[in-house]
């Protein structure tokens, strides 16, 4: 297996936009093209529901037209809310493989100017059949899975407020966020219940948005050092836990045995935020905290920009925005500039990264590691 | 009066799951049909104040796990006094899970909540009204007792079987 190299990584700002999808993902490939200064042999495109969104199929030859690629293989990929990740993923085998050199990975969401109960219908499909009949929502499995955090004492509900203060936080300083305001412990608490016990502060917004990372078999200083994936049963109630995540657990093994090296050399890290108390789950599940102490973390202010282990220094899924197909690849790109000294205003001190991207209610995760090798 | 559940069991594994499925979620084997006793504990539980298309808010659901380890969503009257452990009766209306022992005013309530096909949705409360109606009156009244799932004295019928997650 060949090693993967990113070759440049780019992102427009999340939020509402309203540009057209089409443009906003040429925003980012061509900005990602240029950083690079080199032509593509390969393309691969994301978006999670073109067809329902915004009314487009055949959406990798649509892309590759629109970005006047349509002289390479094109091909789409779609994990649900991790199909950033997984587009990434594609990129990264056929660069592995020896298939191709220049795999451009770009993905993007455009949901702003859809109504919100329509688009929270759209992405319900993503569950069960027999749990969306009971009206099970995103936010409705999320707060089932908080309710079991909290009996288990795993979290507390101002433990979950201090992740989207923090979140928050980071976003204010991030110029590509949705949101770039703080909020405060008292604010979060206070706010409207959505699914009990979490709040409309514990929940990422609807963001627009698209992210490009072109990866490259020759050696940039930036590896790709292991991506692994991890599945989990659709329905919810299949599960052997509701709290933790196997199919995080997986994807972190996996790519921890690519990479060859453990959490240990983790200095910064992206985690799918979509509800506050998945940042802490996550943190565990992905072994960047033993098990029952992430919280404490939260608590000791060891996640901030200053802390011990920085987690969403781009506010996360919270505060940069979550537009989905678009999410996974933009926390690579913040990994990126991060690791390369051009977060600007948010800038940690880090030569590895780690990406966590949740498919869905975590039925298709990932994991990505990436290293400042020069 | 507890009720069964349409569940399905693994012929290798002995995984139940419910509703049945075709196929066994853990490996690509045809499951064969089996009945589960509808009552059993709290896993987890939400209400949503914003509920989806098709739903009034609040709309109560739980997750409750079945003697058999089998597993099924369900809706409630409220989840205020709700515990995660709770033991609760599964009924249900129109093919529709509820948790706690509910009486005939409650499952009409209930009922109205998801809207539908009107008449035929009616017929089917009236006939679950009425069941429970006869039952209750058989029992002498009895069936009331069990007004707090708590009170459910199912123990001793729990057949689990070896095969867990």
């Amino acid at each position: 297996m060949r090693d993967v190299w990113i070759a440049a990584a780019a992102m427009t700002r999340f939020g509402r936009r309203s540009e057209k999808l089409e443009d906003l993902m040429a925003d980012a490939a061509l900005d990602a093209l240029r950083e690079a200064d080199c032509q593509p042999d390969s393309l691969v495109v994301t978006a999670m529901g073109p067809e329902e969104f915004v009314g487009e199929g055949n959406f990798a030859s649509h892309i590759a037209t629109y970005l006047g690629l349509s002289q390479i293989p094109a091909v789409r990929v779609e994990t649900a809310s991790s199909s950033g990740a997984a587009a990434l993923y594609a990129g990264f085998a056929q660069i592995a493989s020896g298939l191709r050199n220049y795999v451009l990975v770009v993905g993007g969401e455009k949901m702003t100017h859809v109504s919100t109960p329509r688009v929270s219908e759209i992405i319900s499909r993503v569950i069960d059949p027999h749990e969306r009949s009971y009206g099970a929502t995103m936010p409705a499995l999320a707060g089932i899975v908080a309710r079991a955090a909290l009996a288990k004492g795993l979290i507390t509900e101002t433990d979950m407020a201090r992740v989207a203060v923090k979140n928050h936080s980071n976003g204010a300083r991030n110029p590509y966020a949705h949101f770039q305001r703080p909020v405060t412990l008292e604010g979060v608490m206070s706010s409207r219940m959505i699914a009990d016990p979490l709040r409309l502060q514990h929940c990422c917004p609807i963001s627009d948005g698209a992210a490009a990372v072109l990866l490259t078999s020759h050696p940039t200083g930036l590896k790709l050092a292991g991506m692994g994936q991890g599945s989990d049963y659709l329905a919810v109630r299949y599960r052997a836990s509701l709290t933790g995540s196997r199919a995080t657990q997986d994807a972190a093994k996996a790519a921890y045995k690519m990479a060859g090296f453990g959490p240990e050399r983790v200095q910064v890290a992206e985690i799918h935020d979509a509800f506050a108390p998945f940042e802490i789950l996550a943190l565990e599940d992905t072994g960047l905290f033993p098990p029952g102490k992430a919280a404490k973390a939260v608590q000791n202010g060891e996640l901030t920009l200053e802390g011990r282990l920085p987690v969403n220094p781009s506010g996360g899924l919270k505060a940069r925005g979550h537009a989905l197909a678009a999410t996974g690849l933009a926390q690579v790109v913040e990994l990126v500039w991060q690791l390369t000294g051009h977060a600007l205003g948010r800038q940690v001190n880090a030569r590895v990264g780690l990406a966590h991207s949740i498919g869905g209610m975590a039925t298709n995760n990932w994991v990505t590691l990436v290293e400042q090798v020069a | 009066m507890i009720e069964n559940i349409a569940a399905s069991r693994c012929p290798d594994c002995a995984w139940v799951v419910a509703p049945p499925a075709r196929i066994c979620p853990r490996h690509p084997v045809e499951m064969t049909p089996t009945e589960v006793s509808g009552y059993g504990s709290v896993l987890s539980y939400t209400t949503l104040t914003v509920a989806p298309a098709g739903f009034k808010p609040p709309l109560h659901i739980a997750v409750v796990e079945l003697p058999s380890g089998a597993r099924i969503f369900c809706h409630g009257k409220e989840t205020r006094a709700l515990k995660i452990g709770r033991r609760v009766a599964i009924e249900q209306v129109d093919g529709i899970f509820y948790f706690a022992n509910l009486g005939i005013a409650d499952r009409v309530s209930l009922f109205w909540k998801r809207r539908g096909a009107a008449p035929e949705r009616t017929r089917e409360a009236i006939k679950s009204a009425v069941k429970r109606f006869f039952s209750t009156y058989k029992n002498g009244g009895n069936a009331q007792s069990a007004e707090n799932g708590a009170a459910l004295n199912g123990e001793e019928k729990d057949p689990r079987p070896g095969a867990k997650r």
